[in-house]
């Protein structure tokens, strides 16, 4: 299936949130697509699935199966397909797929990161205390709890937000506090268990406490060396011990900021604490309070996928704490 | 050290120091910790054979690629995108 999808696809991966709602020329063209499947999406419904299709927007195959050996098979089924239209359908060049011009581009369902914005890939991992004392990953989980691999969800830190850590007259020794806006972002957003699905984000009133801050270790003209250290508690319940949801944590981590490109090469942090409880979409949590680590680390921009929205960026005005 | 960011790092001493013998797990204290932590964090080798695929996350970008390309568009479609949501 790795194989196919490399060498005789050009694969994509899309939210079917955003793709399912968007009014322009790309939704339009999904929805041709999808439309000659069986998932039409009546009264705004889900077309989630795996579609194999042409450049000009012929199905070849869509299906949506648990059992990788089926979907495989309806893969290889697609490419048979293709291979037997007529060199008119597929040759390269075949179809011709203008640009689509920015302006053009529904602006409530294209989502695309913040200019010069620091984007940071995040995972997260239910844990356990190893022989040795360490944390490690979980090796099983009993049965009816789920979510024993490593989660994953992007961060978006805006132009603004990241150029105010680093003051002009920077100093080692100096601790300059991350802005709220981004500390109650990444509480309410990012500093959660979504290692099972989707779980319900934190709301304001549910920071209990939240502190992250920078101490400046060195400065040279070329560089500042960073660390990051915070603690935050968010629960449902003011009383943590009556709270059905939570996470406990603290924070550590390092940022370099480059002088001479005036940019962070690297902010990468860890969260580690006891995280409890699970939402309506997330069940099967382990019972009790147990371990969860969350990496966070500095991503180029470059690669396709460092372009994908957090997840919590449908609502992307309280995303970004605009209200 | 300005007054604010001194509260701010008292505030992250008292939660860590207050945190400790509560809690399943100890707090972070030390970088020499997080190496370890992290590779038992990220995703495994094992889990992330699907991610040595080379995905668009533009379906445009796709089409335009696939029509430049002669090749056919695999579409993985989710309610949260696979790259990006849990």
């Amino acid at each position: 299936m790795v194989k196919m999808a490399r060498e005789d696809f050009v694969p994509v991966a899309m939210d079917d949130w955003y793709q399912r709602r968007r009014k322009d020329a790309e939704g339009e063209f999904f929805r041709g697509v999808a439309n000659q499947g069986p998932r039409k999406g009546d009264g705004g419904g889900t077309r989630q699935g795996v579609y194999a299709f042409t450049a000009g927007g012929k199905l070849l195959a869509y299906r949506n199966h648990g059992d990788p050996i089926i979907m495989r098979d309806e893969v290889a089924k697609a490419l048979k397909k293709f291979n037997a239209l007529p060199e008119a359908e597929r040759k390269p060049g075949a179809v011709t797929v203008p640009d689509i011009e920015e302006a053009k581009l529904d602006k409530q369902y294209h989502r695309a990161p913040p200019k010069d914005a620091l984007i940071l890939r995040q995972h997260g991992r239910v844990l356990e205390k190893g022989d040795s004392g360490d944390m490690e990953s979980c090796k099983e989980i009993p049965s009816g709890v789920r979510g024993i691999y490593s989660s994953r969800d992007m961060v978006w830190i805006t132009a603004d937000e990241w150029r105010s850590l680093v003051p002009a007259d920077v100093k080692a020794g100096q601790t300059i506090e991350l802005p709220a806006k981004v500390v109650e972002r990444l509480c309410r957003f990012h500093l959660l268990d979504n290692t099972r699905g989707e779980p319900p984000m934190w709301s304001k009133e549910q920071i209990r406490r939240s502190a992250m801050t920078l101490t400046v270790d060195k400065v040279t003209p070329q560089q500042v060396t960073m660390t990051l250290r915070g603690a935050a508690l968010m629960t449902t319940d003011a009383d943590d011990k009556k709270a059905d949801r939570g996470f406990d944590c603290t924070i550590l981590g390092t940022a370099v900021f480059d002088r001479t490109t005036k940019a962070f090469t690297a902010f990468n942090f860890v969260a580690l604490g006891d995280a409890w409880g699970e939402g309506g979409l997330d069940k099967g949590a382990r019972p009790g309070r147990n371990p969860l680590g969350i990496v966070f680390e500095q991503v180029s921009g470059k690669d396709p996928a460092d372009k994908v929205a957090p997840q919590a960026a449908r609502e992307v005005g309280a995303y970004l704490g605009r209200y | 050290m300005g007054s604010s960011a001194r509260k701010s790092l008292m505030i992250v001493l008292a939660v860590v120091s207050f945190a400790g013998p509560a809690l399943a797990v100890e707090p972070l204290k030390l970088e020499e910790q997080l190496p370890k932590l992290i590779a038992a964090i990220k995703p495994k080798p094992e889990e992330s054979k699907w991610l040595s695929i080379p995905w668009e996350t533009s379906l445009w970008t796709a089409r335009q690629k696939a029509t430049a390309e002669g090749k056919p568009i695999l579409l993985w479609e989710m309610d949260g995108n696979p790259l990006g949501c849990t």
